[in-house]
């Protein structure tokens, strides 16, 4: 029986990583994973939600569900916060008895956040990568707290030669991005990247990882402006690195 | 008839959308915890005396009766003690706490005398109705014979402690009280941070909690 | 600050924070962290959270039950021979301590800490009638000669410096002050010690209220509250209807809960229980006691069952010392007695989303305080559908936000629903953005996106993927 992923790969990551989903696609294949691409995905509507429009919201949400929900397999996110949505909020939007709900109960029991799967379905901790630098791990709030996905991540590091983990003070510590809070309150959102840039700077590491594309464009911009050398990388680019930095 | 009465409760029953003569369930199971069991006495004093030094409070065992007047002429001289004020339960009378401190040259101010003149008071002497090891605690009761200022208005707080007083956990402590009128649970002498998180005593409450066991009853 | 604002503006108090307030904030909430982590560690988890779960099943059993419970309350209270008022809102409870007052010819009121009579401005109607009324925690003490309100629930002064307080005393209190805390609390030991001997009426809170007998709880470290109930010839207890538990054995759950969450003790130093007045006349005690029952908003947030939880609340302030925007800001941001998410949660439903509807959005609904709330309060959760009211109102208020926002999201969410219009969207950005870029990133946006690149450069649109998967996929179609 062949593994099926169907690949949800995010409005941020649609328009900003496209070399984070490219090795997202690379390792899932190496690992014998049939990779699909429902290519009529936009957005989840998590924007939408967590701003309280409910109603916008619910008809991308419906949209989501019309996309993924005539597809077979595991559904695969780079993105923690977007299968947050997707496994917690989706049933919620909803009424319970209707087609929709039934819908999104099935379909958020099979979307996974990459990590998860790679963990938990496809048992791969080592996946063959090497990566001989000092990094240091920024967990992601909806991943920590809404998937409750904390080892995994650290264990996969774990799994690639050379590297050296460093553990991140604050490591659980929101790094300010929250979304549309981010130009909302964009004073208190600089404040909390700051402190999270500071944080990454006192470990001396050469990379920092994550995986949340919204927490690795506000720390990226945060360390660039910070003049900082440290790298922002998504866990799936030293999990498909065989070196030197890609 | 109390309109505000009315509407409140009115509200709050439109807002849980309740029959108004609905019975009253019982708590779930969940929202109970289970009590502790007690250890040996010995050890149960023992770590009673550990949380207490802990929080800044002084232990003490006195061997009888008879060591009762040497540690409060210390107490008296290290506390620099002029006035007292003091339970009058039947455990203090018996051991005649109030003589041995006129003894020493304290005065002795009833309860009954009034706010003002048990605040000159330096030192309140207190039985102790139960105590809970886990966490220092001392319950005391108020009545006739346990003005509650004794142990609030002065600076110092003598607590004397017998075994019997000792219970397992804060369920055998209600137990006792919860029929009561007032009680008090104290666990250490007063304290606050609310100064830059520096640990102060002595704000409005005692500033030295002494608790002296004696055996027996 | 006993009176509030008619509107709360978050981002414009955020700005007038002191630059040396986050790290004085840090400072204290990582202590209480720190020592609250300890005593939860020495418990276990497995015990911690089964506590966490009893506390939350009963506080949520006591307000399903709320009526019945308060009725069994004030029955309790009257056979032991208290006075019973019910207040709708903080005018009807300020107009009932003003009478008590009057009865009595208070003159000087000592009060223990209760963010219920700040909620109501209690201090300031008393005082507008001639009454001096003394806050008598020390750190509430500080703030009310400073004439600032609250900056933490639990630690009202905590920002402000030692020599800062010295200072404070010199100028009003006209008393010799060293820039030392133990020295300082001496000061106010004795100066207050004064108005405690001399009050007329004292005025407290309640930290629980149970039914089972209607014994008012209050829990201190200082003695204030034992001082404030038992000294004065009168006590007033001002008391929200959510603070109700059912019974004694309810507090073995939620006194281990309490202490522990709020600044890592077992136990506070004074937990009081007072059942009435005193039963006999040679009791020392007050000769009056007053509960009164305060509504203020409780029951219309009762109404609805997605935010009912915001009541649980026991007023630890871990949730406060968790939250890293709390952390960032400190209290005064939130313009409101009770800051960080659970003040985010009582504003917004109290005060309405008019006057507070900035508020639930002042997170990042990271979830750090849904961790550590010791009754399991699901707060972002509430605070979802606090900014959904906001915006699109619901069945207890209507949306408040601006119009325009409300087109942006129909706009925004019309172009994601349709897969054209998203691609030529992105092509569209991908192009514009061309006189903006600097390498992989983009440096300045035009408003409102500037807010965003005030802080730090925006990544530059790389919209490749799908390109990348049609042409392998072409090449794979041709391969074979």
């Amino acid at each position: 029986m062949v593994r099926r992923a169907q690949l949800f790969i995010t409005c941020l990551g649609d328009q900003f990583f496209p070399g984070v989903l490219q090795r997202m696609v690379g390792l899932l294949e190496r690992l014998g994973v049939q990779v699909g691409f429902p290519a009529e995905q936009t957005c989840c509507g998590q924007p939408f939600f967590n701003s309280g429009y409910w109603s916008q919201a619910r008809d991308l949400a419906a949209k989501w569900l019309r996309v993924f929900g005539r597809t077979e397999g595991a559904i695969v996110s780079p993105s923690g916060s977007c299968v947050d949505m997707v496994r917690h909020h989706y049933p919620r939007l909803f009424p319970p008895g209707t087609p929709e709900h039934r819908l999104a109960i099935e379909t958020a029991a099979r979307t996974f956040e990459l990590t998860q799967y790679l963990a938990h379905e496809l048992k791969a901790i080592e996946v063959g990568a090497r990566f001989p630098h000092r990094v240091t791990y920024h967990a992601s709030c909806h991943l920590l707290r809404g998937l409750g996905v904390r080892e995994e991540p650290k264990a996969l590091l774990g799994g690639v030669q050379g590297l050296e983990l460093i553990p991140l003070p604050g490591e659980e510590t929101c790094c300010g991005f929250g979304g549309v809070f981010s130009v909302i309150y964009p004073e208190v959102s600089r404040t909390m990247m700051e402190a999270k840039v500071q944080a990454i700077d006192s470990t001396g590491a050469d990379v920092v990882v994550a995986c949340d594309a919204g927490c690795l464009m506000n720390i990226a911009g945060g360390l660039r402006k910070a003049g900082s050398p440290v790298r922002a990388m998504h866990l799936i680019e030293v999990l498909t690195a065989g070196g030197g930095m890609p | 008839m109390d309109s505000a009465r009315e509407e409140i409760l009115k509200n709050v029953r439109r807002a849980l959308g309740r029959e108004p003569d609905s019975a009253l369930p019982a708590l779930p199971a969940t929202a109970r915890v289970g009590p502790r069991v007690a250890g040996p006495i010995r050890d149960e004093i023992e770590a009673l005396f550990t949380e207490i030094q802990k929080l800044s409070g002084t232990t003490r065992r006195l061997a009888g009766r008879d060591a009762l007047g040497p540690a409060l002429a210390e107490l008296v001289t290290a506390e620099a003690v002029r006035k007292a004020t003091l339970w009058t339960t039947p455990d203090l009378e018996s051991l005649d706490v109030a003589g041995a401190l006129q003894a020493l040259g304290v005065e002795i101010v009833p309860p009954q005398a009034g706010k003002a003149r048990v605040a000159e008071c330096e030192l309140g002497v207190t039985g102790v109705d139960a105590a809970l090891p886990e966490t220092g605690t001392l319950v005391l009761r108020s009545s006739p014979d346990r003005p509650r200022v004794v142990s609030l208005l002065p600076r110092v707080h003598l607590a004397i402690l017998r075994p019997a007083a000792l219970r397992a956990d804060l369920h055998q402590a209600f137990g006792d009280v919860q029929g009561d009128g007032y009680c008090v649970f104290v666990t250490g002498p007063s304290r606050t941070a609310d100064i830059e998180l520096t640990l102060t005593l002595g704000v409005h409450g005692p500033r030295s909690l002494h608790v002296w066991l004696l055996p027996g009853c | 600050m006993s009176h509030l604002p008619a509107s709360i503006d978050f981002r414009a108090n955020v700005r007038q924070v002191p630059p040396a307030l986050p790290a004085a904030v840090q400072k204290a909430t990582a202590k209480f962290l720190g020592t609250r982590a300890a005593l939860v560690d020495a418990l276990g988890h497995d015990v911690w959270q089964a506590l966490r779960q009893a506390g939350h099943d009963l506080r949520l059993h006591a307000l399903d039950n709320l009526d019945r419970y308060l009725e069994q309350a004030e029955r309790q209270v009257l056979k032991a021979g208290g006075h019973v008022h019910w207040a709708r809102d903080a005018a009807e409870a300020q107009r009932i301590v003003l009478d008590i007052a009057g009865q009595h010819r208070a003159r000087l009121a000592v009060k223990a800490k209760s963010m219920a009579t700040e909620e109501i401005g209690l201090n300031q109607a008393l005082e507008t009638a001639g009454l001096r009324v003394l806050e008598t925690d020390l750190g509430e003490y500080i703030v009310q000669l400073k004439g600032v309100g609250p900056a933490h629930i639990v630690v009202p002064a905590f920002h402000l410096s030692t020599e800062e307080i010295a200072a404070l005393f010199r100028e009003k209190l006209g008393v010799e002050a060293p820039a030392e805390a133990q020295q300082l609390t001496q000061i106010a030991r004795v100066k207050l010690r004064e108005e405690f001997l001399r009050a007329d009426l004292g005025i407290s809170g309640a930290n629980f209220l149970i039914a089972e007998t209607g014994t008012i709880v209050t829990v201190t470290n200082e003695g204030n509250g034992r001082m404030c109930c038992t000294v004065p010839p009168v006590h007033v207890a001002v008391v929200g209807i959510d603070k109700v538990v059912p019974d004694w054995e309810s507090l073995t759950v939620l006194l281990k809960l309490l202490a522990r969450s709020a600044t890592g003790q077992k136990l506070s130093c004074y937990t009081q229980f007072i059942s009435g007045p005193p039963r006999s006349e040679a009791e020392t005690g007050p000769k009056e006691l007053h509960l009164v029952l305060l509504d203020n908003g409780r029951s219309r947030i009762l109404q609805t069952a997605e935010t009912r939880e915001t009541l649980l609340c026991i007023r630890c302030g871990a949730c406060l010392n968790v939250c890293p925007v709390y952390n960032s800001v400190g209290g005064y941001a939130y313009g409101y007695p009770i800051s960080g998410p659970t003040g985010v949660l009582f504003a917004s439903q109290i005060l309405g989303a008019k006057a507070a509807g900035a508020l639930p959005f002042a997170s990042t609904l990271c979830g750090a305080c849904n961790d550590i709330c010791p009754v399991k309060i699901p707060i972002t959760d509430i605070l979802l559908q606090l900014r959904h009211r906001v915006v699109e109102g619901d069945a207890q208020e209507s949306a408040v936000a601006p119009y325009r926002l409300q087109l942006a999201a129909q706009l925004g969410s019309f172009a994601l629903a349709r897969p054209w219009l998203y691609r030529l969207g992105s092509r569209l950005l991908a192009w514009l953005q061309a006189p903006l870029r600097s390498g992989d990133w983009l440096l300045r946006l035009p408003p409102p996106f500037n807010r965003w690149t005030m802080a730090r450069p925006f990544p530059a649109f790389a919209p490749g993927f799908r390109a990348w998967w049609r042409s392998r996929s072409h090449h794979t179609r041709g391969r074979s």
